[in-house]
């Protein structure tokens, strides 16, 4: 008699567990959703140079909304209009792991630790544009992004009515040649 | 007797390179600077080496920044500004003749190897087209940083050359 009394109990228990252990975990999965329901964003690129207000080597967030490209550092915005852009090329690069002071202080560590650390490398995409401000003036800006996401950028912002010299096609061709011949 | 004669040869020879340095030296005072309240800075060109993009952006991209920076112009244009039109402008042409790519991560393992260097050329024109100054600068990076530092290092060295030559 008492089984079942006890069964719909732990049922409960498990429920309320269940859902517990759901929103524990609810910011994480609603942020991916955010960054798979906008895929022109890209978090984690880099503003090498060349935006007005922006220091060099500033990270942030790249994304191409409503006919620009937006580059977002916490409430400091840059906008280009895709429209002024009149070069878009991509291309490859690695920077340290490590990087930043402690990256730069890691190289005065003790028998060669900082030489070793510099041999572990991440792949990274670098976009850069050049493009016109409203005087008519020409402007250039260098950005990194995560390894898979430049050509996509460039995509985006061909899509918005950017121009560029090499078709993303060709690009992508001579990225994975490039990739093969390394293998 | 040896010790001796090469004594005897410096001291003779001292007077002659104490000359040689005051006339180099005179003949520097004496240059006249040029005088102009603006500049325009062209696109950096590469026509005789291929040079990736973001090496052309952040080479022109660093000129404007450190020009600016030196303060001897009221007005620091971008190519194609059509504001660009005052009578003593003077404009810089820029054109890579040299360009070695290096890598970072040999620079730092080994400290000798994988430098990255940028030769290019620059003249100074006024409006017309006349010569003004004509310079070829270096710009390299040896052992800290990206190679896109190589950029930084040829603009700081250009506005050196524009502090020197300009009033």
């Amino acid at each position: 008699m008492e089984i079942p009394a006890k069964m719909p109990r732990a049922l409960l228990i498990l429920c309320a567990a269940s859902i517990w252990i759901g929103a524990g975990l609810p910011s994480p999965c609603l942020a991916q959703h955010a960054s798979a329901s906008n895929p022109m964003s890209f978090p984690e690129s880099k503003q090498v140079l060349g935006l007005k207000g922006l220091k060099h080597n500033t990270s942030g967030t790249l994304s191409v909304e409503n006919g620009s490209l937006v580059f977002t550092k916490g409430k400091t915005k840059a906008v280009v209009p895709a429209s002024s852009i009149t070069e878009v090329l991509t291309g490859k690069d690695t920077e340290r792991t490590i990087g930043g002071t402690v990256g730069t202080l890691t190289l005065f560590a003790p028998y060669g630790a900082g030489r070793f650390l510099s041999l572990f490398r991440t792949k990274i995409d670098t976009l850069a544009i050049e493009y016109l401000d409203p005087a008519g003036a020409v402007h250039g800006a260098v950005f990194t992004l995560r390894e898979g996401n430049a050509l996509g950028a460039k995509e985006a912002l061909l899509g918005q009515g950017a121009k560029t010299s090499v078709p993303v096609e060709v690009e992508a061709e001579a990225a994975a040649k490039q990739k093969g011949k390394k293998q | 007797m040896n010790r001796s004669a090469c004594s005897i040869a410096l001291l003779s020879l001292a007077p002659i390179l104490l000359f040689l340095r005051g006339s180099a030296s005179a003949e520097e005072k004496t240059q006249p600077k040029i005088q102009a309240s603006a500049i325009q800075i062209l696109m950096v060109q590469s026509e005789e080496v291929e040079l990736p993009i973001e090496f052309r952006l952040a080479l022109y991209e660093n000129l404007v920044e450190q020009i600016q920076k030196v303060n001897k112009f009221q007005h620091v244009y971008r190519d194609g500004d059509p504001a660009a039109a005052d009578s003593d402008l003077v404009i810089l042409h820029s054109n890579v003749y040299g360009f070695k790519k290096g890598s970072e991560e040999k620079r730092q393992v080994t400290t000798v190897s994988g430098a990255t260097s940028i030769n290019v050329h620059c003249l100074f024109t006024d409006k017309a087209g006349k010569s003004e100054l004509a310079q070829d600068v270096t710009g390299k990076v040896r052992f800290m940083g990206g190679n896109l530092r190589a950029t930084y290092d040829f603009a700081k060295k250009v506005a050196q050359v524009v502090e020197k030559n300009f009033q």
